[in-house]
């Protein structure tokens, strides 16, 4: 098999790990060498799925001892296989990346042979792609569960960052699907990872010049919709991770069908909506400040799928509402709906030279669709007489189809209750 | 109503800034003299390029504003849209007034339309680190030609210098005809206007290959989504893409 018919299988098994992220790390070139890290990450391109492509995300065999039901590369499956040898993985790497067609390597594997030996054969890639190709760009690795440590820590020292899937929120899951993984198998490379990380920052404060461990942190993926697991169970874990064992990022991904095994769900398309409400939900509570109790509970465990997550906290607690954007601190703002982190802060820095009003907020492009119920300028309520969370609630819905997918209007400019007509700019609006 | 014309170049524009100030004027329009319009109701006056005035406006806006003030301005001038003049003029007025703490100040019109023009260029730098393709020619060249809405040759260059330092490269505004050339050492922008058809490498399609089917395997058939691709990777982009040809 050629180079170009394994990127082909190799790409089609490493699809649906969702991660593509090429941000965090800011490594810097070395001379006569390739490469550097961008800290806020670039994306190269964008699939027809609107995903982003930043990383040449493959796999580095798609051989597999496992027999995990949710996966397309379990051993029972049938389907091609293939397998790159390092040096095919180190030349596809540096020519795409001088090309410009991508930000650098993520590389993952199937479990071949071995644990060791698989995680010892992506060891290999590293190794040549930085000690020999001097190749600075960004490098993802998925940590191998069950593989040696001092293997796991020697890859860590090459790496921008180093994930190790969950998959699977709770045990239960695991037994069912993933009969052969434990959650301790999973959980320690976890710990190993945030231990050395820990511990090569403070060996830094002493020896600035030590190599990094894993700089852009690490990362999970759980797969959404695989097994009954509740939002709340989810988030939970979610809320967890950061706290625990400091993720930098959980990845959800809604499950896609690649099996018929009765001891999966029967459904026709990927829960896509109830991920979009995980990711926001996962947001609230990293940036936003949430918690995830505010958000869900026992009584309520899953999330409403016509509405944002912080669109249904608000209007639960609808008497901490209408807030006066002239006086709001910088933590209630960041809870109004449809005022974001950026929206949030221009506020708290265009307030400081005056009061503003209903029409500054839109000039700073401010989204005023939801936000103008719960807000006051100056005073001056735009939203509707009544604060009844039903009533907000009906006028700010998204209508879902019976398939839970969000049709979005073709005229779904937001109407502003009170609002005056929109002014144009003195110059013509040219280009405002 | 009044207009400066200027010869096009940066330093023409403070020139502008600084006859402006000099005259108690408040210009309609400051416009390079490639995209003067014709209109009945102005009045022309060309403004010579001073070199020791615009020196004076560079430094003044470094030093009273600051110099993410004179970033933006800069940014601004590079957008080349019409009404950019008049935005960087009153921008300014308030930003002698203010000084550092001008940006924070967005309820005001002049500010907001600054960050707002100065946002257009710095969202098409940005997506064009990621969007540039190079190809590699038949004598080891990185050669990416490509057609900014703005002219940001000169800002998207010094981020290829630190990340492909080891190669020789050009980067070809086909629509303004200037490139970037990088020798392995420094950078510069000259006029570049191509006669002949380029030569490319022999392993150049082979490349060009992979990542086409790359680029199709690793979508998710269902979960296809084409307006957020739209909308993420606009469609005047997709011209010089190599998967998408």
């Amino acid at each position: 098999m050629d180079a170009i018919e394994k990127l082909k299988v190799l790409a089609d098994a490493a699809k649906y790990d969702v991660s593509c992220s090429s941000s965090g790390s800011n490594r810097a070139n070395k001379k006569g060498g390739l490469g550097n890290a961008s800290v806020a990450g670039i994306c190269h391109s964008w699939s027809d799925d609107g995903r982003c492509i930043s990383l040449l995300k493959i796999l580095m065999t798609n051989y597999c001892i496992y027999d995990c039901a949710y996966c397309v590369n379990r051993s029972s499956n049938d389907l091609p296989r293939a397998a790159f040898t390092p040096d095919e993985i180190v030349d596809i790497t540096i020519n795409f990346y001088k090309r410009n067609y991508i930000e650098g390597l993520f590389l993952s594997s199937a479990v071949y042979k071995s644990p060791d030996y698989t995680m010892e054969m992506i060891y290999q890639v590293v190794k040549r792609l930085r000690e020999v190709e001097n190749f600075n760009g960004y490098i993802h690795i998925k940590a191998i569960p069950g593989a040696d440590e001092t293997i796991v820590e020697r890859v860590g020292h090459l790496v921008d960052r180093m994930s190790v899937n969950i998959e699977l929120p709770t045990e239960e899951g695991l037994k069912l699907l993933a009969p052969q993984k434990t959650k301790e198998k999973i959980l320690k490379p976890m710990e190993q990872i945030r231990k050395s990380i820990v511990q090569n920052i403070d060996e830094r404060k002493v020896f600035r010049s030590s190599p990094k461990f894993v700089p852009a942190g690490q990362t999970t993926q759980l797969i959404i919709g695989a097994t009954p697991d509740s939002d709340f169970k989810i988030l939970r874990l979610s809320e967890g991770l950061y706290k625990g064992y400091s993720l930098k990022r959980v990845y959800y991904s809604a499950f896609v069908p690649v099996s018929t095994n009765s001891k999966l769900p029967a459904i026709s398309s990927p829960p896509l909506v109830r991920e979009n409400r995980l990711y926001q939900a996962d947001w609230l509570l990293r940036f936003y400040k949430f918690e995830a109790r505010e958000l869900l509970d026992e009584t309520k465990p899953d999330f409403d799928l016509a509405l944002d997550p912080k669109c249904d906290w608000a209007l639960r607690n609808i008497h901490l509402f209408p807030v006066e954007i002239n006086k709001v601190d910088y933590n209630m703002l960041l809870r109004v709906p449809g005022i974001g982190v950026k929206s949030a802060m221009r506020i708290v820095q265009a307030r400081r030279f005056g009061s503003i009003d209903f029409e500054d907020l839109r000039k700073m492009g401010i989204v005023l669709k939801r936000a103008q119920y719960f807000i006051t300028c100056k005073g001056k309520h735009y939203g509707l007489k009544s604060m009844n969370q039903e009533v907000i609630r009906s006028r700010i819905i998204d209508k879902v189809d019976n398939n839970g997918i969000i049709q979005l209007s073709l005229f779904d400019t937001p109407k502003i209750e009170g609002g005056k007509p929109r002014l144009i700019s003195p110059n013509g609006g040219l280009l405002i | 109503m009044i207009v400066y014309i200027y010869d096009g170049t940066f330093d023409g524009l403070l020139t502008c800034i600084y006859e402006a100030y000099y005259r108690h004027e408040n210009p309609y329009d400051i416009v390079p003299v490639d995209r003067l319009e014709d209109n009945f109701l102005l009045q022309r006056y060309i403004i010579k390029t001073e070199m020791e005035n615009a020196e004076k406006v560079y430094k003044s806006i470094e030093e009273k504003i600051s110099p993410e003030a004179l970033r933006r301005v800069f940014y601004g001038f590079l957008s080349e849209l019409p009404g950019s003049g008049k935005v960087i003029l009153d921008y300014l007025r308030v930003g002698f007034k203010l000084g550092r703490s001008v940006d924070d100040n967005l309820a005001n019109d002049a500010v907001l339309a600054m960050t707002k023009l100065c946002q257009k260029v710095s969202g098409e730098r940005h997506a064009m680190l990621g969007l540039l393709r190079f190809k590699m020619l038949d004598n080891g060249i990185l050669y990416a030609e490509y057609e900014p809405q703005y002219n940001i040759t000169g800002l998207i260059a010094p981020h290829f210098t630190s990340r492909i330092s080891n190669e020789n490269w050009i980067i070809h505004d086909i629509k303004r005809n200037i490139a970037a050339f990088y020798n392995k050492k420094e950078w510069i922008i000259r006029e570049l206007e191509l006669e002949n058809e380029l030569v490319i490498h022999e392993d150049e399609e082979e490349y060009q290959e992979m990542w086409k089917s790359y680029y199709k395997h690793i979508s998710i058939a269902s979960r296809k989504n084409l307006r957020l691709k739209k909308n993420h990777m606009p469609m005047k982009y997709w011209k010089h893409l190599v998967e998408l040809k």
